[in-house]
């Protein structure tokens, strides 16, 4: 079986992970449901496969012994605009979902999810379904709380521009931060239950910061930074 | 009365020896305070002889004849008459002057500068002056002087005759000064002069009293308990009246007004010895009220007898009583000097002194024992004090307010300092209260990863050394995972809203469920879930969700479920909103007796245990029931979750 694309070539997908039996365990997975998977265990075997042309999805854990995956994601939005990238997560926690996010990340991935599961969620993904958890969602949402309350320190953890999540998109935050379904969120905001998977990777794509540059411009629009 | 209270618990010798002490005390002040006195009597006196107005000698006119009770004599001015009450046949007084028309470049006028009681001047036979008509000019208490231009057709050149009819009022004697006939021009600034010290002075004087007599009343009215006030108040308006009320000319119909007037000067003296008296903080004696009774004697006498007996009792009671008083007051304000030394009671016995000194001079003059042509200086003196006490009383006042403005100030900087202090004991002990939170918390996380995780990694170990390969090995793996990520959520802050934890525990659930095929309903009742509990903490949240967890682990494990459903709803009994989850299986249920295989029965009871003693320690209320049809696990949340461990053993 292979998995192919709207475009009908192969899937090929980037396995950036240095824990050698995760690696196995994700790639036997995703091997299984059809994609074409090349793994690297470091940044630098990451930049050299990538040499040989974009994938179509990277996978990136975030700690490599030669630096951060948050690099690779960044390298990865500047250089191959379409790959959709995902973050490979021990625990799915905030600090770093969130991070790999503002840099370009628009899934994240479970490191002891069950094999169809990876090969669900990697599909969803290149179907234009961001994956998020209820933990995700709540700490977007609270952010958007203590924006609105201007509270003088910024809470812990990564620098989250909410600024531009309109109301709809925060209200959906709340239904999965609530553990709603798709389909009741849906249908407690009158809306398509197809529509809302996209609007998750619309909000992710929205907390991207794209350059250097425009995280400045962010940071003083939301007045963390006095010039 | 400090001194002396002071004294009393001490013994024999030392009063003795305290007695020199006070002695040496007393005359180290008292004897400077006199000296300064003395100075002050004479630079009065002096002053009094340097104000003495000059009057134009050129234009004098001193010899007269007079004509007293049908006695013609030769007199020369000034001239005493002697005491009458009767208006008719007043002393009559006859004088010559040469007038050349070659000198009269202006008119000529008559200037007499002191006269008492009245006079009337006519020159050649013609009237020309009645100082009757004018009710102030004849008051004995003021100088008034009098000024008349003689219309030139009456002067003749050369010789021409001047006539003074002196009215006297008794008991005292009749007066005329120097009778002054000149040109215009040389006489107007000497009139003048008299009238600025003797008639303008008075009446400035006399406004400065009311309005000082206005602004003392108010802060009587506003501060009863200090009459001080209100007794100066009084006198000053009493002298505002004295002043400003025309007085009688005999023969008065308002005789009784006389009367009024009369008796306002004694009582004005006692007001300003009980003022003396207050002002210095002591209690005024009852007997002194003795001092308002020859005020009070003048005044009815004069309602009921005409005139001339309040005069008669005026001289002979209210003036010695003005005398009385101000010897009074001199005694009052040096032994307020002795004992107080500060600025009041100085400037006030320097001021006694000054109006004693014009009272004895007015006192010789009248008894003619120095001559200064009758000029009374006591009243203007008075005013000057009144004055001069209502100004030094106006400044305290004012004193007062900037004192109680820095106590204000004062209060304020306490206040704040307290404020700081307060603020930083409140720091201190947010700082106490947060590490000892931080401790809880540190000992809550300990716990719940030793509960949880701690067990699971042991157990993970076991299985591995005995062997054991696959299944039971992955079960023990991912309960220790879901373990830690149970740890790591519920230490973020949820705010009070248990949905928001029950969501992550859903996503969860749901995972877990799905290689078992086993189908989670997710029923929410209300649209908000449960109500919001501000004061839920992360450790109800473990136990919560722990429950949860166990609930359909036992509906997997030991109950072959094919269905979970869990239901939020909230319910209100009339005691607030409170919340139930619902947990409900298909499975084919378990005997709760726990009578059956023995293994898995056990494991389920110690489970169940566990499970109530959870709920136990949130103020939770677990309920269970089971049968063939399935397993359902009811947990009622507290209106209020505990704000300690409620945990038993």
């Amino acid at each position: 079986m292979t998995e192919q694309g709207e475009t009908g070539e192969i899937i090929t997908i980037l396995l950036v992970e240095d824990d050698a039996p995760t690696c196995w365990r994700l790639q036997d997975a995703l091997v299984k449901a059809g994609y074409e998977v090349r793994s690297a265990g470091t940044l630098g075997e990451a930049r050299s496969a990538l040499a040989a042309g974009a994938p179509r999805v990277l996978l990136t854990d975030l700690r490599l012994p030669d630096g951060h995956g948050i690099e690779l994601i960044r390298e990865m939005r500047q250089r191959f605009p379409d790959t959709e990238i995902m973050v490979i997560s021990a625990l799915g926690d905030e600090e770093s979902v969130i991070s790999a996010i503002t840099v370009g990340a628009t899934g994240y991935l479970l490191k002891d999810a069950f094999p169809t599961d990876i090969a669900t969620t990697v599909r969803d993904l290149v179907a234009g379904h961001s994956p998020i958890s209820a933990s995700i969602a709540r700490f977007i949402v609270r952010r958007t709380q203590g924006a609105a309350q201007n509270s003088a320190e910024p809470p812990p953890g990564p620098v989250l521009n909410t600024a531009r999540l309109t109301p709809r998109e925060i209200d959906i935050l709340w239904g999965i931060a609530k553990g709603f379904s798709y389909a009741e969120i849906a249908s407690h905001l009158g809306l398509s239950k197809q529509t809302v998977p996209g609007h998750i990777k619309n909000i992710y794509r929205k907390l991207e910061v794209h350059t250097r540059s425009e995280a400045v411009f962010e940071a003083v629009q939301q007045g963390l930074i006095k010039l | 009365m400090s001194e002396i209270a002071a004294k009393v618990p001490t013994k024999a010798p030392t009063k003795a020896a305290a007695k020199p002490a006070r002695r040496r005390l007393l005359a180290s002040r008292l004897v400077p305070y006199l000296l300064l006195q003395a100075l002050i009597v004479i630079v009065t006196i002096l002053g009094l002889r340097l104000l003495q107005p000059s009057d134009p000698d050129d234009f004098a006119l001193s010899d007269f004849s007079a004509r007293e009770d049908g006695l013609i004599r030769p007199v020369t001015l000034p001239h005493f008459t002697s005491s009458r009450y009767s208006l008719a046949d007043p002393p009559f007084y006859t004088g010559a002057f040469t007038f050349r028309s070659a000198d009269a470049a202006s008119g000529w006028s008559v200037y007499l500068p002191r006269f008492s009681n009245a006079v009337e001047v006519a020159v050649n036979g013609v009237v020309m002056l009645d100082s009757r008509r004018d009710a102030n000019a004849n008051r004995p208490d003021r100088n008034t002087p009098q000024i008349a231009a003689i219309p030139t057709s009456l002067l003749r050149e050369g010789g021409n005759e001047i006539t003074v009819r002196l009215f006297v009022w008794g008991p005292l004697k009749g007066f005329l000064d120097t009778v002054y006939v000149g040109p215009d021009v040389a006489l107007r600034p000497a009139y003048e002069t008299r009238t600025l010290l003797f008639v303008t002075l008075p009446v400035v004087f006399s406004a400065w009293q009311s309005i000082l007599a206005v602004i003392l009343a108010i802060m009587w009215l506003m501060r009863r308990h200090e009459p001080v006030y209100g007794v100066l108040a009084a006198a000053m308006v009493l002298g505002v009246v004295q002043a400003f009320a025309p007085p009688p000319v005999p023969p008065a119909a308002t005789s009784r007004l006389a009367a009024v007037l009369l008796a306002s000067a004694p009582i004005e003296s006692a007001l300003i010895v009980v003022f003396g008296v207050l002002f210095f903080g002591w209690r005024w004696p009852r007997y002194g009220t003795l001092l308002f009774v020859p005020g009070i004697v003048v005044f009815v006498v004069g309602l009921i007898g005409g005139p001339p007996l309040p005069r008669i009792l005026f001289l002979v009671l209210g003036i010695p009583t003005v005398g009385l008083c101000l010897i009074l007051m001199a005694c009052i304000t040096a032994t307020a000097v002795v004992r107080r030394q500060d600025a009041a009671s100085f400037t006030i016995g320097c001021a006694v002194t000054i109006v004693l000194v014009c009272w004895i001079q007015d006192m010789l003059t009248v008894l003619e024992i120095v001559s200064n042509d009758r000029i009374f200086v006591s009243r203007l003196s008075y005013s000057a004090m009144l004055v001069a006490i209502g100004a030094g009383l106006t400044w305290r006042f004012a004193r007062a307010l900037n004192q109680v403005d820095s106590f204000a100030g004062q209060l304020v900087t306490r206040v704040r300092e307290a404020e700081e202090r307060l603020k930083a004991s409140f720091a201190r002990e947010e700082e106490r209260a947060r590490a000892a939170a931080l401790a809880n918390e540190r000992t809550r996380l300990m716990r719940d990863l030793h509960d949880g995780l701690g067990g699971q990694l042991v157990s993970i170990v076991a299985l591995s050394e005995r062997g054991h390969e696959g299944a039971s090995i992955t079960d023990a793996a991912r309960a220790a995972l879901k373990d830690l990520r149970l740890v790591i959520d519920s230490m973020d802050d949820i705010g009070g809203d248990l949905m928001l934890a029950l969501g992550s525990w859903r996503e969860r659930t749901t995972a877990q469920l799905r290689p078992h095929d086993i189908t989670l309903d997710w029923r929410v009742a209300t649209p908000q879930g449960v109500p919001l509990h501000p004061e839920l903490r992360p450790w109800h949240v473990i136990q919560i969700v722990r429950i949860l967890d166990e609930a359909v682990t036992n509906a997997v494990k030991h109950a072959q479920a094919r269905r979970i459903a869990v239901t939020i709803d909230t319910f209100d009994a009339g005691q607030g909103p409170y919340g139930v989850i619902s947990v409900t299986d298909d499975g084919h249920g378990f005997a709760p007796s726990g009578n059956g295989e023995a293994g898995r029965n056990g494991q389920t009871a110690r489970g169940l245990r566990n499970m109530r003693n959870r709920a136990a320690r949130c103020g939770a209320v677990l309920d269970l029931s089971s049968d063939a049809s399935g397993t359902r696990v009811r947990l009622q949340l507290p209106q209020r979750f505990p704000d300690s461990d409620m945990a038993v053993g």
